[in-house]
């Protein structure tokens, strides 16, 4: 019965709209509605401020998911993300403490700090053919034990660099926070990877089918490999941008990025199986799960709640469309 | 079987995907104690047509009735419990659990709550035994077992459910002949037990063998049904193509001995599944495999595009050695080949994926500049390749997956021309497609070769072997054991060489369907 109706809305539809995929529209469609619920609340849900505030917010998340994507339309999982962004954030401070060499090199240094625990992943998966679950898990836990060595355990004592506080709060543009600008970049950047390289085709045609891909003259392990390096390098550049935001980086800042960051390219409708799934959608994901946070924080939830609902609502929203349709 | 009531008949069914139209007001009428044969070309409609006999699709319109009753099947479950029981042409077994598992799997024996496994090993060796395959151990995983003995686990897995109506689709595609001439034996056995079958094959010479009567689709409708035998071959086929039938193998241009040996291999061994194999293939030549199914003709080509590791022996390009290492080196640069892979759906495509991302997948090196495609030189290509191949195609952005076999067989064929391949290996390319689109690529194939391709060519069909190959490499347990030239490929050496009796006329009695 809904089919229909949908189909009868969809005919009425510009052209761009028809052809989007439902998932996106969804995840859209969401984001609308819970803003409209918070307005129920508070008026100041649906202010200029408080959305720009929350995109601001959003594209922390967004440059760490956008690399989350990449892996997951390969089938794969980067499970190292939460110390990547945490090593990423550390060692760009910890540069900067070396006189004005350091503070220039230090958003490089810790970005490079990233790729590298990214192509550990990428040579375990591609080379060595040990799952992903595993391999990111493991070096995970490696960034972390490395990064307690080195602070010792305490909150580290070096500090941002201009630079990296410039990039996360500061304006180029009146108005548009540089972090929302760097996310457009990055996002921009990624579509086009995607859409118009012979590399984003290789990633989908090795998320689908990745013997056929290899049958077809692709170098698969190249792919894997540049494809968890990225996710390591955005990961870090992500955790750059935090510490920036927080003038400092600290201990496991990256917690609370994973589950975010594979929530926001599954409700974005990308297969967390590979090879299906538009950036637009993970742009929508980050954001759906931004301003869920954002309201469920407002309205004074206690955590407990707050992480019951936070579940509950992914789990629920993927129900609502995650699922293939019945192809009978 | 004139004057029986039909056991089962399906009146007007229609069924569509999306815009294209699979069934329209299709009927059949299957009577029982009875060979019912289904021809047609790929995407004419048998495969939906069953589909919604053994409960996988259901019908849009349409009414199907069982002894009289009219019936409409929720699942496949429920197509079973009725009796209907379908043998699809994709393998359904699972690779990691053994013979009797996948032979139960549906309704394991139990005993407390638990599986029975004394019954559930007796229930699989009478299954076995009734396939006539009794050779198979029912505690053999699944995977351990070549093709064509899954195919008979396949059967015994639907005789173990006691259908009514045993339908096959291309369930003999996989097999070799002495199991199609045993598989057949147990199919007359079935019909003189009262069962109905459903027999779908591309194989005339297996319809004319088995069928009572004959049904021919075309477009999804039914346009003739026939007892078999009352027509010839030729009227069928016409039938089936809706069109002028003859000549389906080009012409062979007859020895050239100027041409020049393109790929070599010398003693090439792998493990113990290729055995001093030693061949030339020269430009313009198309050399065939021939021999029983899993003698390592599929990896003799692997070992060529570079996928096997642990590979000795010399394989060598325009007479200079080369080490491949993977298909990316095989498939660029100066060696320029090309592997059609045995298994379109797995091997060849991401059915997912639209036609164009498909066409173009093999080729991204070429048609793009610094990493970023060049869209309009894509386009050019995808169209002379879709022009060329005569790929019929709802447009370029739908999925694959959407396109009949023939067509998605054209499209893994086309995916590899775009790179203009100077060598081509082929790997059982006409498994499971129709007439029409198997002569296309018969001519397809010479068309390359007189363009100075040079092409290796298995096949699991003596036919084609013989009708498009001007040499044919007959192996047998990893070695080639026969070289047929020119006149000397016939039906007769292939099949006598395939067993490796040639010479002492004492061999061991195998019932080949001739």
């Amino acid at each position: 019965m809904s089919e229909t109706t949908l189909g009868g809305i969809a005919g009425r539809m510009p052209k761009f709209l028809r052809r989007a995929d439902p998932a996106v529209v969804t995840a859209f469609a969401c984001i609308v509605i819970l803003l409209l619920l918070g307005s129920l609340y508070s008026r100041s849900f649906l202010s200029p401020e408080y959305l720009l505030q929350q995109l601001k917010v959003a594209s922390f998340l967004g440059v760490i998911a956008t690399g989350m994507m990449l892996v997951i339309l390969l089938g794969q999982i980067d499970l190292s993300v939460p110390w990547s962004v945490a090593t990423g954030a550390m060692m760009a401070c910890a540069a900067a403490a070396y006189g004005p060499v350091g503070v220039a090199l230090a958003i490089p240094f810790g970005v490079l700090c990233g790729v590298a625990i990214g192509l550990v992943n990428g040579i375990g998966v591609a080379y060595l053919r040990i799952p992903s679950m595993i391999i990111t898990l493991a070096t995970n836990a490696v960034a972390q034990g490395l990064m307690v060595v080195y602070t010792g355990g305490f909150s580290p004592q070096d500090s941002a660099t201009a630079a990296m506080r410039y990039l996360a709060t500061g304006f180029t543009i009146p108005g548009v926070p540089n972090a929302v600008i760097i996310w457009a970049l990055i996002g921009a950047a990624m579509v086009f990877v995607l859409t118009r390289t012979s590399f984003g085709r290789a990633v989908y045609g090795i998320g689908n089918r990745e013997r056929a891909a290899y049958l077809s003259g692709i170098d698969t392990r190249r792919i894997v490999l540049i494809a968890f390096a990225v996710s390591g390098g955005l990961s870090a550049f992500g955790g750059v941008l935090l510490a920036g935001y927080a003038s400092k980086a600290a201990q496991s800042m990256g917690d609370a990025y994973l589950l975010p960051s594979i929530a926001a390219v599954v409700l974005g409708g990308t297969s967390i199986l590979g090879g299906r799934g538009s950036y637009l959608g993970t742009v929508a994901g980050v954001i759906l799960i931004t301003l869920l946070q954002s309201i469920l924080s407002v309205m004074q939830m206690p955590e407990a709640g707050r992480q019951i609902i936070y579940g509950v609502v992914i789990v629920a929203m993927l129900l609502l469309y995650g699922r293939a349709p019945a192809s009978r | 079987m004139d004057g029986a009531a039909p056991l089962f008949r399906m009146e007007g069914i229609s069924k569509r995907y999306g815009g294209v139209r699979a069934l329209e007001k299709a009927d059949l009428t299957v009577t029982a104690g009875g060979i019912h044969a289904i021809l047609g070309e790929n995407g004419a409609g048998k495969s939906t047509l069953i589909k919604v006999m053994a409960g996988v699709v259901a019908p849009d319109e349409g009414t199907m009735t069982l002894d009289g009753r009219e019936v409409s099947f929720a699942s496949p479950a429920a197509a079973n419990q009725a009796g209907i029981v379908c043998i699809f042409q994709e393998l359904s077994l699972i690779p990691e659990l053994s013979v009797a598992d996948n032979i139960v799997i549906s309704d394991p024996p139990k005993r407390f709550g638990m599986i029975d496994r004394k019954a559930q090993r007796r229930i699989a060796e009478e299954a076995l035994a009734r396939a006539g395959a009794s050779d198979i151990h029912p505690c053999a995983l699944v995977k351990d077992l070549p093709l064509s003995r899954r195919q008979m686990v396949e059967i015994a897995k639907a005789l173990a459910r006691k259908p009514r109506i045993l339908i096959l689709d291309e369930a003999t595609s996989a097999l070799t002949a002495a199991d199609v001439a045993k598989v057949f034996e147990v199919l007359k056995r079935l019909r003189s037990e009262g069962l109905a079958l459903l027999y779908i094959s591309h194989r005339m010479n297996e319809i004319a063998e088995l069928a009572d009567h004959c049904t021919v689709f075309r477009n999804g409708r039914n346009v003739a049904s026939y007892p078999a035998g009352s027509k010839s071959d030729n009227e069928v086929v016409e039938l089936m193509i809706g069109r002028e039938y003859s000549h389906i193998f080009p012409p062979k241009p007859g020895p050239t001995a100027a041409a020049t040996t393109v790929l070599e291999a010398r003693n090439l061994s792998w493990a113990d599944r290729l055995d001093n194999i030693s061949l030339s293939v020269k430009a313009g030549e198309v050399v065939g495999l021939g021999g029983l199914d899993g003698q390592g003709q599929r990896e003799l080509l692997l070992a060529f595009f570079g996928v096997l590791r642990g590979l000795s022996g010399e394989i060598l390009i325009d007479g200079k050695p080369v080490s491949i290492a993977s298909p990316t080196a095989a498939s660029h640069g100066r060696i320029g080949m090309a592997l059609i892979p045995e298994d379109r759906k797995t091997e060849g495509l991401m059915l997912p994926m639209t036609v164009r991302e498909n066409l173009s997948f093999a080729a991204l090196d070429r048609l793009s500049k610094g990493g970023i495609i060049d869209r309009a030189a894509e386009q050019r290509l995808i169209d002379d390749m879709v022009g060329l191949l005569a790929i019929k195609t709802a447009g370029l952005d739908i999925p694959v997956g959407a396109l009949s076999g023939g067509n998605q067989q054209k499209v893994v064929i086309a995916k590899w021309l775009m790179r203009q391949p100077r060598i081509i290996l082929l790997n059982d390319p006409t498994r499971g497609i129709d007439v029409g689109t198997k002569q296309e690529l018969y001519q397809l194939m010479r068309k390359l070769a007189d363009a100075g391709a040079a092409i290796l060519f298995y096949s699991t069909d003596y036919d084609e072997l013989i009708g498009c190959c001007d040499r044919v490499l007959v192996l047998y347990d990893g070695a080639v054991k026969r070289e047929l030239v020119g006149a000397e490929i016939t039906e007769h050496a292939l099949i006598a060489s395939a067993l490796n009796i040639h010479g002492e006329g004492a061999g061991p009695k195998q019932g080949v369907g001739a």
